[in-house]
């Protein structure tokens, strides 16, 4: 008997009891679809809140101004001098982004947004790729010449002008603490505050980008705490860290003032903590397979029982232990395998349902298909290998005489 | 020679207690002899039977069939000698409830590895052979008992066994189904199929050409059948 008559052959005796078959479907059907239904979901969110993130690089250790023993003084604080130096000593460092920022008000004759207006060189999208509706982004001129330029971004755009298209070539004027300041907007950037702005809607600050060169002027008060250093690899990205660290101490004279620490540990924290979530439902979900499996096996020897009869014929008429062993694995794979693509059909369904309602786009991926295939035929053979070797191994004699 | 079994003895071993179901049994059965098996109940012949179909295994002596020395050999091997050497009849059929007449006709070349279209055909023939060709797609359920007998000699019949061992097979018929499968058995027979057969009943045994009879697992006696009943029809 070829394997696609022993495949027609076993699902003809799982439909001969159709209700047995989908009871004992059912631990299959419900291990494989929460399976499937919490992967997906997981799998999702994790892009979705990862999408938040996309337009961060990775390579970036950050280095922060410390306020922890005897206080910041104003020595202490990062100059345009040392992100030179920074970038000149030491080899690693590919690029320096100095920043500093302050909240205040873009505004325009009739109307104002409040906003975060940052100070920082062209180099900055090399962090963090900032995606431009109109114009264009600071240039190393702009910076050089500390020209009085600005990116604005989108919800700026449309709260002060018509849109990005007409906001580019506009002027405004920031103001920070009553120091007033006139800008020529040169770009309009997407939102910096991603769907989080998009959430809040016009209520969201707003984000200007300004060359770091004219600080002084429009921001006296606010120093450079920040610097945002990018590396060619993170291999040594410590050690790095510890150079920049030493450099900046003996410029300032001064110990104990800065950390510098990867940019986006958060980052893969908040990974982590989605894996083990998902990894923590999964095992649950596989425990539920395993019961199923079970649940199968338990029928299967209902079975071989129900059938020793049968068994003794077949094996009169001259079926081999492997014959018989071949048959009711191949009923208890086809028994699993239909569970897992119910299972499989019912996880997505419950999944896209779940995911529209918490709002997280599903993604569901074909290795979930091969998941439930795999694991269902692995249920199959693993709980279907004891019952099917109790038939094979039944003696012809006595299963004929089996009443 | 087809069967060659020289002092055989099959003891059951239950645990408490042996059960000694022959003692010292020589017999020898020529092609296209047709011997019927008698005695009282328990004397020893659906033991012989299970023997001689390599279903079971003997204690002790020695069975040739068809100049193979069935005693050593292993499961797998028997069960290729049931497949292809051997046709069961039993007397409670043994059909399975599920496939139809031709799918039941079929089993014993599934196990023999021939294609669908083959075992179609032949299974087809098998049924037409013993008057069924117009119940094939009937299930069993669906058959009288003799038809059922019918069915189940079909299928003894279809890989062209060297034997057909009959347990009884008229032991569920009345006696009108009874003639038509010993009109069958006796037809064959005349082709050239060697056929043993277990009977309880003298006139059933009248039909034959040898009576071996049993008493307590040992022979007392095997002489030829005088008196045949020849049925007109189906010895032509
Ligand atoms: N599996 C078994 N275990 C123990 N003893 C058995 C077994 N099978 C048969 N026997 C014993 O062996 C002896 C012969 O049994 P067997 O079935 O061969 O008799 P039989 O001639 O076919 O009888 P019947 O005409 O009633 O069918 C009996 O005493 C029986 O009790
Ligand atoms: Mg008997």
């Amino acid at each position: 008997m070829n394997m696609a008559e022993s495949f027609i052959s076993a699902l003809q005796s799982v439909k001969a009891n159709k209700m047995r078959s989908f009871l004992t479907m059912l631990g299959i059907i419900i291990g494989i679809s929460s399976v499937i239904t919490i992967v997906s979901i997981g799998q999702g969110g994790k892009e979705a809140i990862m999408g938040e993130f996309d337009n961060l690089g990775t390579n970036v250790i950050n280095v922060n101004v410390k306020s922890l023993e005897g206080g910041i003084e104003d020595r202490d604080y990062l100059t345009l001098k040392d992100a030179q130096l920074v970038k000149d000593k030491i080899p690693e460092v590919v690029a320096v982004v100095p920043a500093a920022g302050a909240m205040g008000y873009m505004k325009t004759e009739k109307e104002k947004k409040f906003s975060e207006i940052d100070c920082i060189t062209h180099e900055f999208n090399k962090l963090m790729k900032v995606e431009m509706l109109a114009g264009r982004f600071l240039s190393e001129g702009d910076v050089e010449a500390a020209r009085n330029v600005i990116v604005i971004d989108e919800i700026t755009a449309k709260k002060l002008f018509k849109g990005p298209e007409d906001a580019v070539g506009q002027r405004i004027k920031v103001t920070i603490n009553d120091n007033n300041t006139n800008f020529t907007i040169i770009g309009v950037s997407e939102n910096a505050g991603g769907s989080m702005a998009a959430m809040f809607g016009d209520n969201y600050p707003g984000t200007g980008y300004v060359p770091i060169t004219i600080r002084e002027r429009i921001m006296p008060n606010v120093q450079i705490s920040l610097f945002s250093v990018l590396l060619e690899n993170m291999d040594n990205a410590n050690e790095v860290a510890a150079k920049i660290v030493r450099l900046l101490e003996q410029s300032h004279r001064n110990e104990g003032k800065y950390a510098a620490e990867e940019g986006f540990k958060e980052l893969d924290m908040l990974n982590n903590v989605i894996n083990i979530f998902t990894m923590v439902i999964g095992a649950i979900a596989g425990i539920s397979l395993v019961v199923g499996g079970i649940g199968v096996m338990n029928i299967m020897l209902v079975s071989v029982t129900e059938r020793t009869r049968e068994i003794g014929i077949r094996k009169a008429l001259g079926a081999k232990n492997k014959d018989i062993l071949l048959q009711f694995l191949t009923e208890s794979l086809i028994l699993c395998l239909i569970g897992g693509i119910i299972g499989m059909s019912l996880g997505i369904t419950l999944g896209i349902v779940v995911g529209k309602i918490i709002n997280i786009p599903l993604r569901i991926s074909p290795l979930v298909i091969l998941l439930a295939v795999g694991f269902s035929s692995a249920v199959g053979i693993f709980f279907g290998l004891y019952p099917a070797n109790k038939a094979a191994k039944l003696d012809p004699i006595e299963a004929l005489r089996y009443e | 020679m087809i069967i060659r079994v020289e002092n055989l003895t099959k003891v059951y071993d239950t645990g408490a207690i042996q059960v000694k179901a022959l003692s010292n049994v020589s017999l020898s059965i020529e092609r296209k002899e047709y011997v019927a098996i008698m005695g009282a109940s328990g004397s020893g012949k659906s033991t012989l039977m299970n023997i001689l179909g390599c279903l079971d295994r003997l204690t002790d002596g020695k069975y040739i069939l068809d100049n193979v020395d069935v005693s050593t050999l292993s499961d797998n091997e028997l069960a290729v000698i049931r497949n292809k050497k051997i046709g069961f009849v039993f007397q409670a059929f043994n059909l399975l409830p599920r496939l139809s007449a031709l799918g039941n006709v079929e089993l014993p070349m599934v196990y023999a590895g021939l294609s669908k279209s083959d075992r179609r055909q032949k299974a087809k023939a098998a049924l037409e052979k013993v008057g069924l060709g117009d119940r094939m797609h009937h299930r069993p359920n669906e058959l009288s008992g003799g038809q059922k007998q019918r069915v189940a000699i079909a299928r003894a019949l279809v890989n062209d066994p060297a034997i057909i061992l009959a347990d009884e097979p008229t032991g569920n018929l009345d006696t009108k189904s009874s003639e038509e499968i010993m009109n069958i058995f006796e037809g064959l027979n005349n082709e050239g199929v060697t056929i043993v057969m277990v009977t309880h009943e003298r006139d059933i045994a009248q039909h034959t050409k040898r009576a071996v009879v049993f008493r307590d697992g040992e022979i007392i006696s095997d002489k030829q059948i005088e008196n045949r009943i020849i049925r007109g029809g189906s010895s032509k």
